[in-house]
């Protein structure tokens, strides 16, 4: 039996040096699939669909509310060819209503465990129309090791330089920040991955550099000292969301190899300023993920804004406007104001304001993101401070002997903007 | 300076692969970075660091305060090259 699992394509930040990570999702959920059914992966940001090709099954992975549209027409199209679709992934969660429409079967909630019954009624021609498992986890313990072996890794290589793969240790997430979803999709009760099989798959992954996806490491202080000290042996170096703000867990990260940090700034708070430097101060990059068009943001807020990030001497700005997302307190508030001036869900890829700015006109708001890249960039080219971040990696693996040079054969890979 | 410029000028056309480039073609002023320039990306400043190690014993020692000055263009390249054999 042949499942082509597709990840649709999206649009890309507009302002951000266009980059291609292997996904997560799709490699995570291969592993809930038997393991000797032939699997073909297609990657749509850097490949093109082969709609002819003979699968009999499909499966559309879909993380974001910008690739949903796209989801449904690849899904519309084998349908039209008489295969059957299925939908999974965050965003088929958010959108599950309107994803309906367009599938055979969307899946709901996290796979482990649960895909031998869907293949079972497909086989017999019995697809349910829904499978619900929104809010009944699987036992964390049973999440396998991610399929990466579905990868087609030279796509996911520029000028010889291996992207780096993504990696989870743990499932959802006690907070329930105002403009995010995770809450919605994988709980507020945060799920630890035992250490055990965490180190076991990071020691089987064939990168020495990651991107540890998890919502926040911040959890649970005990469990994240444990995984940091874990690590340390394993010498790989790694991107994260963020750390807590203590003494040891740092130098533990910073040991185990902490990289650079995924910070949420939205404000020139003590607390922001503290948190960059105490990272900066265990030699740990940040880059700040920095969302405009809240509430209380005027425009002079914006600009101190910008003006503060220069002077925390953040490494790399990545700008974004609020977006509301469906099932996040940000959608409630605005949808309940009649605020919301574009449901097109193609618009949401966090550059394009779709709601009614309360301090300013959605034009004004849209120019502030625009001009936000421009200032934050303008001494110190993006170019210059992503390779000021890649050194700093360069210069942890020189020392601990992990470094490992360009793949010279694959020097001359670019990736391109996909046309949309 | 004029020398130093051309040679540079092949060295970054070879180092960085760049196919269908004549030195002819790089306007030694025009940035390095961002649209409208030469257009680098951050795996060319590691290059060009290499290559600036390499070719003329140049360590950047401090890239956070001096880099983008040093990389702004060929021209200024050039210019931190005259300036450190100098010293």
């Amino acid at each position: 039996m042949k499942f082509t699992l597709i990840y649709p394509k999206w649009k890309k930040l507009r302002g951000q040096t266009e980059f291609h990570l292997p996904p997560h999702g799709p490699v995570v959920f291969a592993a809930t699939l038997p393991r000797d059914m032939e699997i073909a992966f297609i990657d749509e940001n850097l490949e093109t669909i082969d709609f002819n090709d003979q699968a009999d099954l499909v499966g559309i992975s879909m993380m974001l509310t910008s690739q949903v549209k796209r989801g449904w027409e690849i899904a519309d199209e084998y349908r039209k060819r008489g295969v059957k679709a299925i939908c999974g992934g965050i965003a088929t969660m958010l959108h599950s209503e309107e994803t309906s429409l367009h599938a055979d079967a969307i899946f709901l909630g996290e796979a482990e465990g649960r895909m031998e019954q869907v293949l079972n009624d497909f086989r017999n021609n019995r697809l349910r129309k829904v499978y619900d498992y929104l809010t009944d986890f699987p036992p964390i313990a049973s999440v396998g090791m991610a399929r990466r072996d579905i990868l087609k890794r030279q796509l996911y290589n520029y000028k010889g330089i291996q992207m780096v793969d993504l990696f989870h240790a743990s499932r959802g997430c006690r907070f329930d920040c105002y403009p995010c979803c995770m809450s919605f999709v994988g709980g507020r009760e945060f799920r630890p991955r035992p250490i055990k099989k965490v180190v076991e798959e990071l020691t089987a992954i064939d990168n020495n550099r990651l991107y540890i996806v998890d919502n926040s490491l911040s959890q649970d202080m005990a469990w994240e000292k444990q995984l940091f000290a874990e690590m340390i042996p394993l010498k790989k170096k790694w991107c994260c969301h963020p750390i807590d703000d203590h003494d040891e867990v740092l130098d533990l990260a910073a040991q185990a190899g902490a990289w650079f940090v995924y910070q949420a700034i939205f404000d020139t708070s003590d607390f922001i300023r503290n948190r960059v430097k105490r990272y900066h101060d265990f030699g740990i990059g940040v880059e700040g993920t920095i969302l405009l068009g809240l509430d209380h943001h005027t425009e002079d807020d914006i600009h101190r804004l910008i003006d503060f990030l220069l002077e925390i001497e953040l490494d790399v700005a990545e700008f974004t406007v609020l977006t509301p997302f469906p099932h996040t307190r940000a959608f409630a508030d605005l949808h309940g104001e009649g605020r919301i001036l574009s449901y097109d869900w193609n618009d949401y890829t966090c550059d394009q304001v779709v709601f009614q700015p309360k301090q300013m006109s959605p034009e004004r708001l849209q120019d502030l993101y625009d001009e936000a890249w421009k200032i934050f960039y303008r001494d110190k080219p993006q170019a210059y401070r992503m390779f000021e971040l890649f050194k700093r990696v360069i210069d942890k693996e020189m020392v601990d002997g992990s470094f490992q040079g360009q793949q010279r054969t694959q020097k001359n890979r670019k990736f391109g903007r996909v046309k949309l | 300076m004029e020398d130093l410029i051309l040679k540079l000028k092949k060295e970054i056309i070879d180092q960085l692969q760049m196919e269908g480039i004549a030195p002819e073609d790089l306007d030694a002023e025009a940035p390095l970075f961002g649209e409208g320039g030469v257009g680098l990306d951050s795996i060319d400043v590691l290059e060009l660091v290499v290559l600036l190690d390499r070719n003329y014993g140049m360590k950047i020692r401090a890239p956070k305060e001096e880099g983008p000055k040093i990389f702004y263009s060929i021209k200024t390249i050039a210019e931190y090259i005259l300036d450190q054999q100098k010293k």
